[in-house]
């Protein structure tokens, strides 16, 4: 176990500096770095003209910037957002409860439909319940998340349900295929052809096996939660992370943007880890 | 089930034949104006009215569905061509090739590849030509989508090289570029191909989310992402649920897709 944390940590720390390291790259190098819809302004004097281009030279530099950034984390300076002109640590704080509420709100009840129709659907077998549970995900997988977001304005409902309906073809699909291939499996027939019910079945042959694969979606789960997040986040005009990296990314807020991909990076490596270590903690009592 | 994958297959028949007409089956170009009629409701001259700029919804339409239905595959099979690349060498090599293509494979997997992709695109210039954007935004899903495909292949790749077959091939002295030739691209085939089909749906919805945000396929050329825009104006949509029709089409397009992947390929 200490192996796999200790592995973990280091794969975590990998990818974490991999993550900043790259937005900043490609930040960097994608056309129109160095330009500033500021520059345009008329109002402007040519020296704060001036000044902004300077900001923008101090940033062009990737080792220099980067080595300033790593530093200034290690200190827990996240620095100040140069669109907003707020310390990044604060405009994090007041942004990112709203879209972790939003968050768990869309993975609960995402998983919560997702499970509950995919058992539904492989413990009663009934046709119309299944081409019904195939043509909700069906659709709600085939459905830009900015496009149901706008449904979703235009209706007047709550934009984090339309992330939940988002999330939950995925974790039906994903679990509906792991029931289905337990619940095929000889110990399971035989269970059956001895007059076992199907929930008693569910209980003690298929569960037992698909669980530990299921918990694995949970770090995929939320990596689609987050992206999901974003569009709807602009579209309904809810001030999360989402929202915020939106407007970073048109303002061309270098180290707003690469904290925040930081920041989405670390959450979903770290539920991806624990998501991990439980599988292989239920791997292992079951063994 | 059968009725159903029919019904898809004749669906897509149909778009990709209205893709390869769309010349032909538009009353006017793309950007063409018709000043005097701006805000038109359905006739018979334009179908589905037009825009507020006065343009032929039915038309744009059209050669939206051309642009998304023609450059979604491009980018899929760039993808899995970069996936192919990046996982069959993983998978062949092992090692720390194998551990060092998962790092990079986990960082890709790790960063939300929407946010990513929004954040690469928003700092592109503002004053890029319709093409450009195009070929950009396109260019870009194929580039920053491999990461879960390459997984696969690399998976694939791995169990081939433990294989028995593989091991007779080395063992009678089958060089490294023959036993791939002969025998990991044959055998991977068959995994390649379904990537390639499941990057088809997922980059056309990459494209709907980037364009109904406006950072898509830039004006007046239209996609079906960039045609979602007009949803927003969210008090228009209920008297003229016409504007609705995009997203349909955008919807029957993926559900065919997704009805066409087997159960298997659309596991995570």
């Amino acid at each position: 176990m200490l192996r796999f944390w200790s592995g973990a940590v280091l794969r975590l720390m990998a990818v974490m500096l991999m993550a900043s390291f790259a937005g900043a790259m490609l930040m960097r190098i994608a056309p129109g770095f160095s330009s500033d819809d500021q520059e345009l302004n008329s109002g402007l004097s040519a020296q704060s003209i001036q000044a902004i281009r300077k900001a923008h030279l101090a940033d062009a530099n990737i080792p220099y910037f980067y080595a300033q950034y790593l530093g200034a984390l290690i200190r827990g300076d996240l620095g100040t957002s140069r669109s907003l002109n707020q310390p990044v640590k604060d405009l994090l704080r007041e942004r990112l409860p709203t879209t972790l509420v939003n968050l768990a709100f869309a993975l609960t009840v995402g998983w919560l439909l997702g499970l509950a129709l995919a058992i539904a659907t492989q413990t009663w077998e009934i046709p119309s319940l299944n081409f019904l549970a195939n043509g909700l995900s069906g659709t709600f997988i085939s459905t830009p998340a900015a496009a149901l977001a706008l449904v979703f304005l235009l209706l007047r409902w709550p934009p984090a349900f339309a992330a939940a309906l988002l999330v939950f073809p995925k974790i039906y699909r994903y679990t509906q295929n792991l029931l289905q291939q337990s619940s095929e499996m000889p110990h399971v027939l035989t269970a059956r052809a001895k007059g076992a019910g199907p929930w008693r079945v569910l209980a003690w042959h298929v569960a037992p096996i698909a669980f530990p694969q299921i918990i694995a979606l949970v770090g995929v789960s939320i990596s689609i939660g987050i992206g999901v997040l974003l569009p709807i986040e602009v579209v309904t005009d809810v001030a999360g992370i989402g929202q915020l990296a939106w407007q970073a990314a048109q303002a061309r807020d270098l180290p707003l943007l690469v904290n925040l991909t930081m920041v989405v990076t670390f959450v979903t490596v770290c539920a991806t880890l624990i998501s991990d270590a439980a599988q292989q903690g239920l791997k292992r009592s079951a063994a | 089930m059968k009725t159903i994958r029919v019904a898809a297959i004749a669906i897509l028949v149909l778009m990709s034949l209205v893709v390869l007409g769309a010349h032909y089956l538009a009353p006017a170009g793309y950007e063409q104006q018709f000043r005097e009629t701006t805000e038109a409701a359905p006739s018979i001259h334009h179908l589905l009215g037009t825009d507020e700029l006065g343009r032929d919804r039915w038309a744009r339409l059209l050669y939206g569905m051309r642009v998304s239905l023609t450059l979604a595959p491009l980018a899929a099979l760039f993808t899995t061509v970069l996936a192919g690349l990046v996982g069959g060498i993983a998978g062949y090599f092992g090692g720390w090739t194998e551990r060092c293509s998962k790092l990079l494979i986990d960082l890709f997997l790790s960063v939300p590849w929407l946010f990513l992709l929004i954040t690469v695109r928003a700092v592109l210039p503002l004053n890029v030509s319709p093409e450009a954007s195009v070929t950009v935004t396109f260019a870009l899903l194929g580039l920053l989508g491999w990461a879960a495909s390459a997984r696969v292949i690399c998976a694939g790749a791995k169990d081939l090289m433990k294989s028995e077959f593989v091991w007779m091939a080395r063992a009678s002295g089958f060089s490294g570029l023959k036993l791939v030739r002969l025998h990991l691209m044959p055998n991977l085939r068959g995994a390649l191909l379904a990537q390639f089909w499941i990057s088809i749906p997922v980059f056309i919805i990459a494209e709907a989310n980037l364009g109904a945000l406006g950072l898509g396929v830039a004006e007046p050329l239209p996609s079906l992402g960039s045609l979602l825009r007009e949803l927003q104006d969210s008090v228009m949509v209920r008297p003229e649920p016409w504007r609705l029709l995009p997203l349909a089409v955008l919807i029957v397009v993926i559900s065919s897709f997704q009805v066409l992947l087997n159960r298997q390929e659309i596991r995570t």
